[in-house]
């Protein structure tokens, strides 16, 4: 390596190889897909069906492992007033602008190939015209100005938070407002051509003032230095404490990403929404999204501390915290749920507002007449309240039954375990458009499925009871917590099962399958490897 | 606890990464009162010792027992009465040093506010300031007042002065020799800085390669050196390795 620029793109790609690795690989089963579905005979109706599952999920993903890439990780305090630029390389004997410039230029590379990848890959739905430059040009200034905001100090907490999402979003209602003209692609670009200069000149200066520690801070402008450390209130307990420290540590991710994808996400409303299936193909994606990115949360829930990006082991602080094993845990588990809540109510306004403001109401509301004349009002209404349901504690589930993975300490299983989910995710999708596609597979799937499940209910039990074992040898469980959750499960099981009976008639799906449904979904073995997992990290 | 009951007893200690044996038979016995140095080279197995005394490390082979209780199958028990200072200082960076002294208060049914504000104002640790803008030494100090604001029985350092200045070493050194003040506390702190040991300790333990090669009271260990510095001892005893 001779020059800086090399090795600032050395870094980027021997840190990130094998995510940068896994991103093209994906892209590679993505064109496969295309590739098997083009060559066989004509399938008009799964590009429809699969089309959100299989271009915007997946770009989503990616996007979001790109721009922590290229910012430099968002896993530290994205809410601090500091920059998120790292300090170690403003002693590098490079300039200021190599330090902003470069990262933004590769950075901004990797989305226009990205997007330029995914054109030719992915599935597009039929009769769709889908353009060629300005998706990337838009992809890339969205990654631009992300780094800028990031990289910028701020004068006071959360106000990186605050400019990033109102800034990302404007640019978002900007350009979709600008796409309800139907404009030439060419008009595109040139409107969103000096975008990318413009995230470079605030980049540079971001960088510079971070570069000289200059760092502005309100408090010593508009009001005296606080000089006493009497408390503004105590937390009730340890437990409160301990809420309140994941709950600033990690229970704002979740929230973040979401505020800043839904809205790009729901953006295509304005592009399609003369399309109905792609209209709820958006709307589903966009109740989908907060499962989807709880996954990959998941991940960093696990983590101990902001600052250790590359390590899963619990810190001494956290570790030496006279709390047992299971407070830790539960404190996870209380964070997740205030996440999930506030997570959900960005989806309850954004999605609704999108859906009116780009005139795309009329699908969703036939959708909602058709159910409310086949069930009845009544019936309709609980079953609306009955999914919203499901997809909360859906969030909540997947944010924390990556707990046992990503607290056990185990980089490499926390790192593949998002990669796998992905890969699985998609798979699945495209097998499910598959079996959908043909009566007799549709046919043979549905009789299989009662035995699946059965299988995978055994499996679950068996795992059960064998982490209990360990968690009882271990002392992490004793007789009366494992009766006691043992009954809290049934009692779960059994309201499940119950609501889909209400639900679902016999004549449709049997009562036993129903139970089996009921079973899988309310989670068990993860949950309960979680203490064990955070036992086996903390005393290692 | 009985009163006669060692705080820390260690036996037959043996712990394994991977080839290299990080401690080998390790036995000790700390008993209540007094401060007590650990001393070794960098990669002796200090750390490592400290580790499964906070439970941190399960012991593979052999026993550890603080206050009698086991710190991995109890760590509430033995960690409430720990104040623990770690030479990493990994306490959040994104806390501020008011809301560090918040939520630690929450865990500790003994805190001592006056005593806390007392140490902070001492430290002149700024309350609004954020712990990932402090200096190394301030960071130290942070630690400090969190670790001995309950007063705790055991008061673990794990070279708590390392890279520090010599005011931040002094104010370290300071409050050991409070904590010492207090009748019935117990002090373990291990150190290169073997000065600061010979400073404050009136027991030492040496440690080499994972054994502990000598364990005594000071005055003891000085005697039988000829009245030698530790400086001395320490290369004759662990130099040569």
């Amino acid at each position: 390596m001779r020059t800086p620029a090399a090795a600032i793109a050395w870094e980027f790609g021997q840190r990130h190889r094998r995510g940068l690795m896994a991103l093209l690989a994906s892209v590679v089963v993505l064109g496969a897909i295309r590739i098997a579905v083009l060559t066989t005979e004509p399938h008009p109706e799964l590009g429809d069906l699969t089309f959100a599952l299989l271009v915007p999920v997946p770009f989503a993903a990616t996007f979001l492992y790109l721009l922590a890439v290229f910012t430099f990780g968002i896993s530290g305090d994205i809410a601090a007033r500091e920059s998120m630029y790292p300090p170690r390389m403003f002693t590098l004997p490079v300039s200021t602008a190599a330090l902003a410039g470069w990262p933004m230029l590769y950075g901004s590379a990797a989305m226009m190939l990205l997007w330029f990848a995914m054109r030719v890959a992915a599935i597009f739905p039929s009769g769709a015209a889908v353009p060629m430059y300005w998706p990337a040009l838009f992809a890339a200034s969205l990654l631009a100005w992300t780094q800028a905001l990031t990289w910028m100090p701020y004068p006071f907490r959360g106000m990186r938070i605050v400019i990033s999402i109102a800034l990302l979003i404007s640019i978002d209602v900007v350009v979709f407002t600008a796409l309800a003209t139907r404009p030439r692609e060419s008009t595109m670009c040139l409107l969103l051509s000096p975008l990318l200069p413009l995230a470079y000149v605030t980049a540079l200066s971001a960088v510079g003032r971070a570069r000289r520690s200059d760092v502005p801070n309100w408090r010593t402008r508009a009001t005296p230095a606080v000089t006493s450390s009497a408390p503004q209130r105590d937390f009730r307990s340890q437990a409160h404490a301990q809420l309140w420290f994941e709950w600033r540590q990690f229970g704002r991710t979740l929230p973040l990403l979401v505020a800043i994808v839904l809205p790009a996400a729901l953006s295509m409303l304005f592009l399609f929404h003369e399309t109905d299936a792609i209209v709820i193909e958006i709307v589903l994606s966009s109740l989908l999204l907060p499962s989807f990115l709880a996954i990959f949360v998941a991940a960093t829930a696990g983590k101990t501390s902001a600052n250790a990006s590359d390590s899963y082991g619990i810190t001494p602080f956290l570790a030496t915290r006279p709390v047992d094993d299971r407070a830790i845990v539960v404190a996870k588990w209380r964070a997740a749920a205030l996440s999930t809540i506030v997570t959900w109510m960005i989806v309850g306004v954004a999605v609704p507002i999108a859906l009116v403001a780009s005139h795309a109401t009329e699908p969703i509301v036939d959708i909602a007449r058709n159910v409310t004349d086949a069930l009845g009002r009544p019936r309709a209404i609980v079953v609306g309240l009955l999914i919203l349901a499901g997809l909360i504690a859906s969030t909540w589930k997947q944010l924390v039954q990556g707990l046992c993975i990503a607290m056990s300490g185990r980089d490499g299983a926390v790192k593949g375990i998002a990669f796998a989910t992905l890969v699985a995710l998609t798979a699945g999708f495209f097998a499910l458009g598959w079996i959908l596609n043909s009566r007799v597979r549709m046919a043979v799937a549905w009789y299989a499925i009662p035995w699946l499940m059965a299988m995978f209910v055994a499996l679950k039990l068996v795992l059960a009871t064998e982490i209990m074992r360990r968690g009882f040898a271990r002392g992490l469980f004793n007789r009366t917590q494992l009766i006691i959750g043992a009954i809290v499960w049934d009692v779960c099981v059994f309201a499940v099962y119950g609501v889909l009976v209400l639900v679902l008639p016999e004549i449709l799906v049997r009562r036993h399958t129903l139970l089996l449904v009921a079973m899988l979904f309310v989670p068990l073995v993860r949950l309960a490897a979680t203490p064990l997992a955070v036992a086996r990290n903390r005393h290692r | 606890m009985a009163a006669d009951e060692p705080v820390i007893a260690v036996s037959d200690l043996t712990r394994r990464f991977g080839a290299r044996t990080a401690l080998s038979s390790v036995t000790l016995r700390i008993p209540r009162g007094g401060v007590y140095g650990l001393v070794g080279a960098n990669g002796a197995g200090k750390t490592t010792l400290i580790r499964h005394l906070l439970g941190l490390l399960r012991a593979e082979e052999g026993s550890v027992r603080v206050f009698g209780l086991d710190p991995v199958a109890d760590p509430v028990g033995v960690l409430s009465r720990i104040g623990y200072l770690s030479e990493e200082n990994d306490l959040p960076g994104w806390m501020r040093v008011d809301e560090l002294i918040r939520y630690s208060r929450a865990f500790y049914p003994a805190w001592d506010d006056a005593y806390a504000e007392e140490l902070r104002t001492r430290f002149a640790l700024d309350p609004a300031a954020k712990i990932g803008t402090l200096s190394k030494g301030q960071k130290a100090r942070a630690g400090l007042v969190v670790a001995l604001a309950y007063r705790p029985e055991l008061l673990v350092l794990d070279e708590p002065s390392s890279g520090l200045d010599p005011i931040v070493r002094r104010d370290i050194l300071g409050a050991v020799l409070r904590t010492i003040a207090d009748e019935g506390r117990t002090v373990l702190f291990s150190s290169h800085l073997l000065e600061e040991v010979e400073q404050v300790a009136d027991h030492v333990t040496m440690i080499r390669q994972g054994e502990i090669v000598l364990s005594a009271p000071l005055q003891e260990v000085r005697d039988a050196h000829g009245g030698a510095s530790l400086d001395e001892i320490f290369v004759e005893r662990i130099g040569s390795a």
